[in-house]
C-alpha cells in the first residue's frame, strides 16, 4: 500500500479533527480580514438607506433555529438598520419551531438598545399556520390572519397597527430564510401586491436567488455568513458574522486542500486507474 | 454572570458536545440528546400551535361571534380520523380543502409570480443589453434557461437538436452546481463556526466566573 | 360518498381561490377567499398537531411493547409533555406557564431546543468535508467542470481566498459574480424556478379538476 493508497483510507476522524482545529483555531488567534461587498448586499443596503424615515418595514424570520448561526446575524443587522432610521418594524415568522420565539428575542433585545418602545415602534406577529394562507392573506387583511400579536394582544390594541391594514402600507420586507418560503413571498406577495422585497438566506440557498434579484423581485441579496458580514460592515457595527470570517476563511482553505489531496491520491496514486480497470 | 446563566450555559455546552460526540462513534449520550431533542421539538409545535392557533385564530373569535369558524374547527377535528381504520376517509374532506385552496393560491401565483416574471427578465436581458460584453452575457444567460429546460424535459427522448441542447444544458447545470456546492459547503462550516464561537466565547468563557 | 365529496370540496375551494385572483377585494368573491385563507391557516394548525400526536403514539406503542431502545423513546415521551404541558396552561396562573418569555416553554426552546438543533445541523460540516476529500473526483470533463466551479467560488466567498483572488492577474472576484453567478448560475437556476412552477402549476389544476387523487390515500 503506497502513501496515496494510505491517504485514501484513512479514518474520517482525522479529517473531522483537522476540520475541528481550523475552525478552534481563529477563535485562539483572532485573524481580522477586510471583507469585501457583493454589489447585491450593497443594493440591498441602499434600498434601505434610501427608505423615507418612519417608514413601515415586515422584518421576517423565516429560518430555523439549524441556521441561526447564520441567519441571526441578519436579522440582528438589519433591525439595527431599521431602528436606526427610525422605521416602524412589523415581525412575524412562517416557521413553527422557533420563528416567533426567536422573533420575539432579537426584535427586543435591539429595540433596546434603540429605546424603542413595544406596539409603537415595533410589533411581532408571531406566527400562523400555513404560509401560503397567511402570505396571500394578509394581502387583504393582517388583522384577518393575525386577529392578535405573539403575546395574544388584539391589534387594534397596539397604536402601530391603526394605519396598518393590509401590504398596501408596509414599505419594505425584509425577508430572513432558510427554506423556500423566500419563493412564496416572491411569488405572491412581490408579484401580486408590488412591495419590495429584501432577502437574506443561508448560503446553500442563495444560489438560487441570484434570479430573483435579476428579475427586480428581490431589490438585494445576503448570502449566509459572508453576506451578513458584509451587512454588518455596511451599517459600520461589527457582529458575529465578521468575527466568523477568519475561521470560514480556514476551513474553506482546508476543505480546497483535502480536494487536491485526495484526487492527487485518484490520479497519481493509480487509484483512479486500479478502479477503472474493475 | 448570574448563577442561573452559567448554569443555562453549562446545560447548553452539555447538549452542545452530546451531539458532538456522535463525531468520534454513536453513544447513549448522544442518544438522550437526540431523543430529548426530538421530544421537545413535538412538545414546541403543541404549545405554538395551541396558543397562536386554537385560541387566538379560532377560540377567541368564535366566542366574539365569528360563528362561521366552526367549519375549519371541525375539519381540524376531522383530521384526526387518519387515526381510525374504519373512518379515516373522514379526514379526506378536510385534506381536500387544504389541497384544493393551497392549489387555488399555486395555480395563479405560480404562473404569474414565477413563469411569467423569470420570463419576461430573460427576454428583458436581450433587448436591455448594452454593449457587447453585456450582449454576450444576455445570449449566456437566454441559452442557459432554454438549455436548462430542455435538459429536465423527459417527455422525449435526448436525441438530435433535443440531445445536443441538453448536452450543453449539462455543462451549464454542472458549473451552477458547482457555484452550489461552494456555497453550500460555507453554509454548512458557518453552522458549526456558531457553536464553536458558543463553546469557546460563552462555554470556556465562564469557566474564569466559576474559577 | 367517500372520494365525490372531498373532490368537490377540493374542486370548489380551488376555484374559488382562482377567481379570487381576477377579483377585487371587496367583491362577495374576494371576501369568501379570504375567509378561506383563514380557514386553510387554522386547518393548517391541526395539520401540524396531528404530527405530533403520530409522533406520540408510535412512541408510546414501542415503549408499552417494550421494543429496542424503548428507554430512548420514553425520554422522547417525557420531553413532549415537560415542554407541551406547561405551555398549554394559562400563564395567568404563573409566569412559568404559557409560551411569554421566562416561561418553561420559553426556556427549555432557548436552552435546550434550539441549541440541539443547531448542533445537529453544524455537524454537517464534518461529513461534508469528508465527502469533499473522498468522493470530488474529477472523473469526467462534466464532473471537473463541478469541481473546477466549487474550489474557485469556495476561495471567492472568504475573506482569505478573495485576497488570493485578487493578487492573479485579471479581475477574477468580479468575473465569478458577473458571469457566474450572475450569468450562468443564474441561468440555470431560472430554468429549474421556471420547470419547477410549470411542474406546481400543472399538479395544482389536476387536483382543482380532481384527476389527481393520491392525496387522499387508498380506501
Amino acid at each position: 500500500m503506497n502513501f496515496w493508497q494510505r491517504m485514501q483510507q484513512m479514518d474520517r476522524r482525522w479529517v473531522y479533527l483537522m476540520v475541528g482545529i481550523s475552525v478552534i483555531f481563529p477563535f485562539i488567534l483572532p485573524i481580522t480580514l477586510p471583507v469585501s461587498i457583493t454589489p447585491e448586499a450593497q443594493m440591498l443596503y441602499d434600498h434601505i438607506e434610501a427608505l423615507p424615515d418612519s417608514s413601515t418595514v415586515m422584518l421576517v424570520f423565516d429560518y430555523y433555529p439549524s441556521t441561526i448561526a447564520e441567519c441571526e446575524p441578519m436579522t440582528i443587522a438589519a433591525a439595527r438598520h431599521f431602528f436606526e432610521k427610525d422605521c416602524r418594524v412589523i415581525t412575524l415568522s412562517n416557521i413553527p419551531l422557533g420563528g416567533p420565539t426567536m422573533a420575539e428575542q432579537v426584535t427586543r433585545t435591539v429595540a433596546e438598545q434603540y429605546g424603542k418602545e413595544y406596539g409603537v415602534d415595533y410589533v411581532n406577529l408571531g406566527y400562523k399556520a400555513n404560509y401560503v394562507a397567511v402570505l396571500s392573506g394578509m394581502g387583504q387583511s393582517i388583522e384577518s390572519i393575525f386577529p392578535t400579536d405573539n403575546s395574544g394582544t388584539p391589534l387594534d390594541e397596539l397604536p402601530l397597527m391603526d394605519s396598518v391594514v393590509n401590504y398596501e402600507q408596509i414599505d419594505f420586507i425584509f425577508e430572513v430564510a432558510d427554506n423556500a418560503t423566500a419563493d412564496y413571498w416572491v411569488s405572491i406577495v412581490n408579484a401580486g401586491y408590488g412591495v419590495p422585497i429584501g432577502c437574506g438566506t443561508t448560503a446553500v440557498s442563495a444560489p438560487k436567488y441570484y434570479a430573483f434579484v435579476d428579475a427586480g423581485q428581490f431589490v438585494g441579496l445576503l448570502g449566509g455568513m459572508k453576506g451578513a458580514a458584509e451587512y454588518e460592515q455596511l451599517i459600520e457595527q461589527e457582529g458575529d458574522a465578521m468575527v466568523g470570517m477568519g475561521a470560514q476563511s480556514l476551513v474553506h482553505l482546508l476543505i480546497i486542500a483535502l480536494v487536491i489531496v485526495g484526487n492527487l491520491g485518484f490520479f497519481v496514486g493509480g487509484i483512479g486507474r486500479r478502479k477503472g480497470a474493475k | 454572570m448570574s448563577g442561573i446563566e452559567i448554569l443555562q450555559i453549562w446545560i447548553m455546552a452539555f447538549l452542545t458536545l452530546a451531539l458532538f460526540s456522535f463525531l468520534y462513534k454513536d453513544n447513549a449520550v448522544y442518544k438522550l440528546a437526540e431523543h430529548i431533542f426530538a421530544g421537545l421539538s413535538a412538545g414546541y409545535y403543541v404549545g405554538l400551535i395551541w396558543d397562536t392557533v386554537i385560541v387566538q385564530q379560532l377560540w377567541e373569535p368564535l366566542i366574539a361571534g365569528k360563528a362561521l369558524l366552526i367549519v375549519p374547527g371541525l375539519m381540524g377535528l376531522l383530521m384526526f380520523g387518519r387515526f381510525s381504520q374504519q373512518y379515516s376517509w373522514i379526514s379526506r374532506v378536510s385534506l381536500a380543502f387544504v389541497m384544493g385552496t393551497t392549489s387555488g393560491i399555486f395555480l395563479v401565483t405560480q404562473l404569474h409570480g414565477l413563469v411569467l416574471a423569470q420570463m419576461r427578465s430573460t427576454m428583458r436581458s436581450m433587448a436591455g443589453s448594452d454593449g457587447i460584453t453585456d450582449l454576450l452575457l444576455s445570449l449566456v444567460i437566454v441559452v442557459g434557461v432554454i438549455a436548462t429546460l430542455i435538459y429536465f424535459y423527459f417527455s422525449k427522448e435526448h436525441k438530435g437538436i433535443l440531445g445536443g441542447t441538453a448536452k450543453v444544458g449539462v455543462w451549464f447545470i454542472m458549473i451552477s452546481f458547482g457555484a452550489h456546492f461552494g456555497y453550500t459547503v460555507m453554509g454548512r462550516v458557518s453552522l458549526l463556526i456558531g457553536r464553536v464561537q458558543f463553546l469557546i466565547q460563552d462555554w470556556i468563557g465562564s469557566f474564569g466566573q466559576i474559577i | 360518498m367517500k372520494t365525490t365529496v372531498p373532490i368537490i370540496v377540493a374542486f370548489l375551494a380551488g376555484v374559488a381561490l382562482v377567481l379570487a385572483f381576477f377579483f377585487d377585494q371587496r367583491t362577495l368573491i374576494g371576501s369568501l377567499s379570504q375567509e378561506l385563507r383563514v380557514w386553510l391557516s387554522i386547518v393548517g394548525g391541526f395539520t401540524l398537531l396531528l404530527g405530533v400526536v403520530s409522533i406520540t403514539r408510535v412512541n408510546y406503542a414501542a415503549v408499552k411493547q417494550r421494543k429496542e431502545g424503548w428507554f430512548f423513546k420514553l425520554i422522547t415521551l417525557v420531553s413532549i409533555f415537560v415542554m407541551a404541558v406547561p405551555a398549554l396552561l394559562p400563564s395567568s396562573w404563573s409566569s412559568l406557564f404559557g409560551r411569554q418569555e421566562g416561561s418553561i416553554y420559553d426556556w427549555l426552546f432557548l436552552y435546550m431546543d434550539a441549541p440541539m438543533m443547531a448542533t445537529m445541523f453544524a455537524t454537517l460540516a464534518f461529513y461534508i468535508a469528508s465527502a469533499a476529500y473522498r468522493a470530488f473526483r474529477a472523473r469526467s470533463p462534466e464532473s471537473t467542470l463541478l469541481l473546477v466551479t466549487a474550489t474557485v467560488i469556495m476561495l471567492w466567498r472568504v475573506p482569505m481566498g478573495e485576497w488570493f483572488l485578487d493578487q492573479l492577474p485579471g479581475d477574477i472576484p468580479f468575473f465569478l459574480n458577473t458571469y457566474i453567478m450572475n450569468g450562468i448560475n443564474m441561468a440555470v437556476q431560472r430554468g429549474i424556478i421556471i420547470g419547477a412552477a410549470l411542474g406546481a402549476a400543472s399538479m395544482s389544476l389536476r387536483i382543482i379538476l380532481g384527476i389527481e387523487r393520491t392525496y387522499m390515500g387508498k380506501g
